[in-house]
């Protein structure tokens, strides 16, 4: 991304570190996660579950449970850092300069109010208006979503639409106020595959349409080869790999990563584009390994893997990886590091 | 929704029915019960039971006669005073009765969901705890063990309420307080339960996530789920305050229904039990109404799902 | 980064150990020894079981090992408290008398040196009038003065209590009819807990029988079916209960009869809702294709599956029958005299709650104690089968 380089970016996440302190002890969900987003530009964030992509997200919103806590870094959205600023403040961005959209709209909705209300009450709490003019807006935002016969839908509630019209809701509530960054956490993942197509072209559709940035969260490779410009691996609370769609797809720098292709035979094939596990399991993050947290699972684990934790190597072109094979002495392994770093 | 009241409401009125019936006919099936013609005690009673059921017809014809009455709300002659009816009786105990009655459940509402949110709020810490300790001796405890150490110990020993009757209006305060001890504690610990429960629901991560203020996620979208549950319990809750006004009326010694039919029994006054039983159930059904109309209000998903079928 | 000094042979392959990789993940137990876990680790719950599992001893052989029965009356010593303060007098030949006054009844009873009970001892002369009676121990002579239940010299010096003593005769004290408060405790224990549990015993089969009759024939059967318990349901069950000790007499057959034949809605509920769960169930329909009985498919699959819930509900209808019956008897209504639950002997208790406060102490807290430990225990059951329902 060239622009990168010319206005500062929209959002700049930097060595965010986030535990859940439990009767077990402290759970490091997040452990030093850094990347930067630009105004209108789509951000995909891949990982097995469990990687932390949720709570990174939640993290940034403040709407961590209470026994998680950020317990380093920074997030400058336009200038400020989301993470000192206190409860009133937050809550004035949310919904307002930053929406979220989650993953289960069966339950993301309130049962006992109408989905107008819903939409209704996000824009009262954000502008200066008449209940009149929000419920115009209303309207107007379930237009835009595709509900039909919006004005009659508002009276609606939640349990008389289906799964696929009740996320065309949050989508219209998380649109309600012009935000500049919508956080998706996998908003298709509970829908029929035919629905999921048409709630991410919408997405995408409207993304362009109101040019607002955007994390989408999701286990669906196809998914983000579709729809974003730029992605971040996670692996065990940490970013593993980061760079633009075509070619961290194309060549992949990291283990992790490959080991999440090689299980797809075709992106642009019709069947179902979710992760096959790659043998093993994700790290116990109450104890994390002191090494690389993909060593247990790694095909190319090496003594220095188990040592220390490999630090976020360059590249190429706008591209991370988290691996000690980028080491300029490591072993040179075909389709991960040759082509990448010149001997 | 109008299908939903219907369904409601007939449910209440076979219920009532059933009720009805089977209180008959236990009743028919003591010996010497109020519906043989054996011998009785007064020969008046006799005469005014036989005036009232022609006690020589068939059973089911008696049964008849019996539903004919209650439906014109006529409970029919006391089985042990002479001269004196059914309605008489409750009539004479009702006002103590509502009195202490409406005053509990006043409590139960107004103590026990407070005390239910502020435990769950603080939930791990001081109040909580606190909370939660007295709820759950109010729940173990029998009422009627509550009812006799609290005469003993604020009315015998302290002096400071009166050890029987509601002439004074300290009066009121141990027996409501005996009546209402077990369901403040079950409502609080119902209530913090439920709103701890819905706090972790999505959709209140939603409500913080749309920005909301900390007061309108709690109160628009917490409290108001999180009391669907306790309301739907209110309707027991009704059916127990009355059943514990059994013993907690005999050791106040209030002249109210409770007392009346725990004498009714011990004198086997057997058309006071059965009118005493079926208005206590009339009661109670039309509270379950009540609270069933109450949840429509609360839950529209019950309006929904009743229409469906 | 680049200049990260490494030594060469840290870049050695490991082997990936696919044993390690699966190490790493929680060790993962059957459902039922987590369950034990977590019921383990539940201090309240081990404690309640605990309580229960001594009650029961104590009701099973307490009456055996107690040297009084539960009926055995004696009026001479009746409403003794089971600790009091003993005075001594001696006579001018040396013989010491030791003796207490009941306060509730104004009687004077001599206690033997190894704290039993001895009897009961005779006013020589009562003045009705100065409210005064006297005593004679040898040749010295007590005045009790029951207006200020004083007890002094015939010289007006006081007498002063010469210590506290345990009541070695009974251990509990005695009620008003004289009887032992120890041996009618147990006894009742033993009669409440009977009661309890043949009452959810019963409750359990009907339940079971009517939820499995009602899931197994389905369709309109079952509508109908559970259109009776929703309206038996809304019933205030207390008063049939009521209705049923009314028409059969008191007595512990009739307690046990109309308490069982009540409370069996949940359990039918239950068992219902997992027999339908289950006939919908893949495995179910693989099982009866491949030839299984239905009794097998019951035994094999449904219990296992519904084993929780059961169980839950079981522990909290068992504190519910206990205190059912209790109230039942604290009306008039329960177990008949001379036998004794803990209903009876709190309402009896409470005849005597203005003489003999004490009284109340010992089946009132049997009666908390024992509701405490099945809901600490019923808690824990529900916590540790469902932790999700943890709060
Ligand atoms: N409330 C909590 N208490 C303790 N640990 C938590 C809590 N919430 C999340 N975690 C831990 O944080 C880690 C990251 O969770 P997160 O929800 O971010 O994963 P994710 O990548 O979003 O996974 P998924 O794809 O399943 O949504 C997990 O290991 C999880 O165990
Ligand atoms: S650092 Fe080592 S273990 Fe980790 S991904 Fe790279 S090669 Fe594999
Ligand atoms: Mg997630």
């Amino acid at each position: 991304m060239t622009t990168s380089h010319m206005s500062p970016p929209l959002l700049s996440v930097s060595n965010l570190s986030t535990s859940f302190f439990t009767s077990r002890g402290e759970v490091k969900a997040v452990r030093g996660v850094s990347f930067e987003l630009n105004a209108g530009e789509i951000l995909g964030i891949v990982g097995e579950s469990g990687s932390g992509k949720s709570i990174t997200c939640m993290s940034l919103m403040g709407l961590l449970r209470s026994s998680g806590r950020v317990i380093e870094g920074s997030a400058r959205f336009e200038g400020r850092d989301l993470i000192t600023l206190d409860e009133d403040e937050l809550s004035e961005l949310r919904g307002n300069d930053i929406s979220m959209i989650f993953q289960d709209p069966m339950t993301s909705l309130n049962p006992t109010l109408t989905v107008g209300e819903q939409v209704i009450e996000t824009i009262l709490r954000h502008r200066k208006v008449s209940r009149a003019e929000a419920r115009a807006r209303a309207i107007e935002l379930f237009e835009l979503v595709r509900i039909p016969s919006a004005a009659k839908r508002l009276k609606s509630y939640p349990h008389e639409f289906s799964g696929g019209m009740r996320q065309r809701v949050m989508i219209a509530i998380a649109l309600a106020c012009d935000p500049k960054l919508l956080i998706a956490d996998e908003p298709t993942t509970a829908l029929d595959v035919t629905i999921q197509r048409q709630i991410l072209a919408l997405l995408k559709e409207l993304q362009g349409r109101l040019g607002m940035a955007v994390i989408l969260i999701t286990h669906d490779l196809g998914v983000i080869a579709e729809t974003a410009d730029r992605v971040l691996v996670m692996y065990g609370g940490m970013v593993m790999e980061e760079g633009p769609v075509r070619e961290l797809f194309a060549r992949p720098s990291h283990p992790y990563t490959r080991g999440l292709l090689a299980s797809i035979p075709d992106l642009r094939d019709d069947t179902h584009h979710r992760l096959t596990p790659i043998p093993g399991s994700p790290p116990d993050m109450l104890r994390p390994p002191k090494g690389c947290p993909f060593a247990p699972r790694c095909p190319h684990a090496m003594a220095q893997c188990n040592a220390a934790l490999p630090p976020l190597y360059h590249a190429g072109e706008g591209r991370r990886a988290r691996c000690w094979l980028h080491h300029p002495e490591a072993p040179r392994v075909a389709g991960i590091t040759a082509e990448l770093v010149p001997a | 929704m109008t299908a939903y009241v219907v369904q409601r409401l007939l449910l209440m009125l076979v219920t009532l029915f059933a009720i009805i019936t089977l209180t008959f006919f236990l009743m028919h099936a003591v010996p010497g019960g109020p519906f043989t013609s054996e011998k009785m005690l007064q020969p008046e009673i006799q005469a005014a039971l036989n005036a009232k059921y022609h006690l020589d017809d068939p059973l089911w014809l008696q049964y008849l006669n019996y539903l004919r009455g209650v439906l014109s709300l006529d409970l029919g002659p006391s089985f042990k005073y002479a001269g004196m009816s059914v309605n008489e009786i409750i009539a004479e105990g009702l006002p103590v009765t509502m009195k202490t009655g409406a005053l509990a459940l006043l409590c139960v509402v107004a103590l026990g969901v407070p005390l239910g949110i502020v435990a769950a709020l603080n939930r791990n810490r001081w109040p909580d705890t606190l909370v939660m300790v007295i709820a759950t001796i109010g729940v173990a405890v029998p009422s009627y063990v509550i009812a006799t150490v609290a005469l003993y110990v604020f009315a015998l020993r302290l002096g400071w309420v009166p050890t029987f009757g509601l002439d004074d209006w300290r009066g009121y305060f141990l027996p409501v307080f005996a009546l209402s001890g077990f369901w403040i504690s079950f409502i609080a610990r119902l209530a913090r339960s439920s709103l701890l429960e819905t706090l972790q629901q999505d959709y209140m991560m939603t409500a913080k996530a749309k920005g909301l203020k900390r007061g309108t996620v709690l109160f628009k979208h917490g409290l108001r789920n999180s009391l669907i549950p306790v309301v739907t319990v209110l309707g027991p809750v009704v059916a127990n305050l009355l059943t514990g006004s059994f013993v907690i009326e005999q050791i106040f010694a209030l002249p109210g229904i409770g007392r009346h039919f725990v004498l009714s029994i011990t004198n086997r006054d057997y058309t006071a039990i059965m009118g005493i039983t079926i208005f206590y159930a009339a009661v109670l059904m039309v509270m379950i109404f009540i609270v069933d109309m109450l949840y429509l209000v609360l839950d529209p998903r019950i309006k929904y799902r009743a229409d469906a079928k | 980064m680049t200049d990260i000094e490494i030594a060469p042979e840290m870049w050695a392959p490991t082997t990936r150990n696919g044993a390690a990789a699966e190490y790493i993940a929680a060790p993962s137990l059957t459902f039922w020894q987590d369950v034990r876990k977590r019921l383990w680790a539940n201090k309240p719950a081990m404690l309640g079981l605990g309580f229960i599992i001594l009650l029961v001893l104590a009701a099973i052989f307490g009456p055996m090992l107690s040297r009084h029965t539960y009926f055995e009356q004696n009026l001479k010593l009746s409403n003794v408290p089971p600790l009091f303060q003993t005075y001594e007098v001696t006579d001018s030949t040396g013989a010491t008398t030791r003796f207490f006054f009941n306060s509730g009844n104004l009687n004077l009873y001599e206690v033997t040196p190894s704290g039993e009970v001895a009897g009961l001892l005779r006013a020589t002369k009562k003045d009705l009038i100065k409210k005064q009676q006297q005593f004679k121990f040898g040749d010295k002579q007590v005045v009790l003065d029951t207006a200020k239940q004083q007890l002094s010299f015939a010289d007006g010096t006081a007498l002063a209590p010469s210590g506290w003593q345990w009541n070695m005769s009974n251990v509990l004290g005695t009620d008003q009819l004289g009887r032992d408060v120890l041996a009618r405790q147990l006894y009742g224990a033993r009669i409440s807990l009977t009661v309890a549990f043949v009452a959810t015993l019963v409750n359990f089969f009907i339940g079971v029988f009517y939820g499995g009759l009602a899931g197994y024939l389905g369709g309109k059967a079952d509508t109908i079916m559970m259109r009776i318990v929703e309206v038996i349901s809304t019933i205030p069950l207390t008063l049939y209960v009521i209705l049923i000790m009314v028409v059969f007499n008191s007595g512990f057959l009739s307690v046990v009869l109309a308490i069982g034949s009540v409370y069996w809605v949940d359990m039918a509920r239950i068992v219902r809702g997992q027999i339908l769960t289950l006939k919908q169930q893949d495995y179910v329909a693989a099982a009866r294709t491949m030839g299984a009985s239905t009794p097998r498919i019951l035994v094999r699959h449904l219990l296992p599956n519904s084993v929780g819930p059961i169980l839950v509900t079981l522990t909290m209808l068992i504190p519910s029958a206990i205190f059912i019956e209790s109230f039942m008897s604290f009306i008039g209504l329960g177990v008949t005299p001379p036998e004794a639950s803990w209903g009876t002997l709190t309402s009896e208790a409470v005849e005597t709650l203005r003489a003999y406060p004490y009284q109340l102490f010992f089946p009132a807290a049997a009666i908390s104690l024992t509701m405490f430990a099945f809901n600490f225990l019923g808690d824990g059951l529900r916590d540790a089968l469902d932790p999700r329902l943890r709060t």
